[in-house]
């Protein structure tokens, strides 16, 4: 059970806490409770699915229990772009790869913090779907919703981030800038 | 042309005119186009819908270049690489998972 999931839980459990440390302890976590639950799980969703499923409870929990930890309903209208444009995120038009892009350190600080702002229950909902590659319905699953409801939390943490990135300024010129470099 | 490579071009379009524009209709299009951005971008929407989506990209600059960078922040989230878990961590980490089971 350990060999075949610990990096990919590893990874997830990175991308949902950001740091080293709280990613190890809920890893950690993960696998004591998937342990304890064996005899419970009935092989009805994929193995992967139910260990995906332990650790976002753990990190709701986790995150319900520290204090200050953003727990609020995103709107849409929040959202709604301004009349002048706040838009400098222009990589695409530099031709620049993802990839290239996720080379400046400036960008990659900026994703992680943006995904680690997040209210924790648009934050699991954005890295299994966007991050982890699981469908719609993988997400449902693990989270405990249906589509509907995963693909409107995945819409409004898409644009939490995207306000995010875009407010930082993280603009191509910086961004070929470094690539030049 | 498929509608994902539709609303690529769309993209491509407002790259040649990045200034942004003054909005020139009322903000109710523009919140009921941003509600769909992700079922646009994800290929969700029936094609009568996906129309109607493109038609105000076309006349409103400013959610022209608010889509691309949607689409571009999933496809930053869709690359970014987390650190893999090195051998020696691993197996320290399956040693500390054996030890609190034993104390269990």
């Amino acid at each position: 059970m350990y060999h075949d999931n610990a990096d990919r839980m590893y990874r997830f459990a990175q991308r949902l806490c950001g740091e080293e440390e709280d990613a190890r302890d809920l890893v950690q976590e993960t696998f004591l409770n998937a342990y304890r639950g064996l005899p419970q799980f009935r092989g009805d969703a994929q193995f992967s699915t139910w260990l995906y499923r332990i650790a976002s409870r753990l990190c709701l929990a986790m995150r319900r229990r520290r204090k200050g930890e953003p727990e609020h309903e995103l709107s849409i209208e929040q959202f709604i772009p301004t009349s002048d444009g706040e838009l400098h995120l222009q990589i695409a038009a530099d031709g620049l790869t993802p990839e290239q892009a996720l080379a400046n350190k400036q960008l990659r600080r900026a994703l992680r913090h943006a995904i680690q702002e997040l209210p924790a229950k648009y934050r699991l909902v954005l890295v299994l779907r966007d991050m982890e590659g699981l469908s719609a319905k993988e997400v449902g699953t693990v989270m405990g919703l249906n589509e509907r409801a995963v693909k409107s939390r995945l819409h409004r943490a898409r644009l939490f981030v995207r306000r995010e990135l875009t407010a930082r300024g993280i603009g191509a010129a910086s961004l070929s800038a470094e690539k030049d470099a | 042309m498929s509608r994902r490579e539709n609303s690529r071009q769309v993209a491509k379009n407002h790259v040649t005119r990045n200034t942004p524009q003054r909005h020139r209709h009322s903000k109710a299009g523009c919140v009921k186009i941003l509600q769909r951005l992700s079922a646009y971008l994800d290929d969700e929407l029936t094609a009568d819908v996906c129309k109607e989506v493109r038609a105000h990209m076309g006349a409103c600059p400013t959610c022209e270049i608010f889509l691309d960078s949607l689409r571009q922040t999933i496809s930053l989230c869709r690359h970014f690489e987390a650190s893999p878990l090195s051998p020696s961590k691993k197996l320290q980490l399956r040693r500390e998972i054996q030890k609190a089971i034993s104390r269990a």
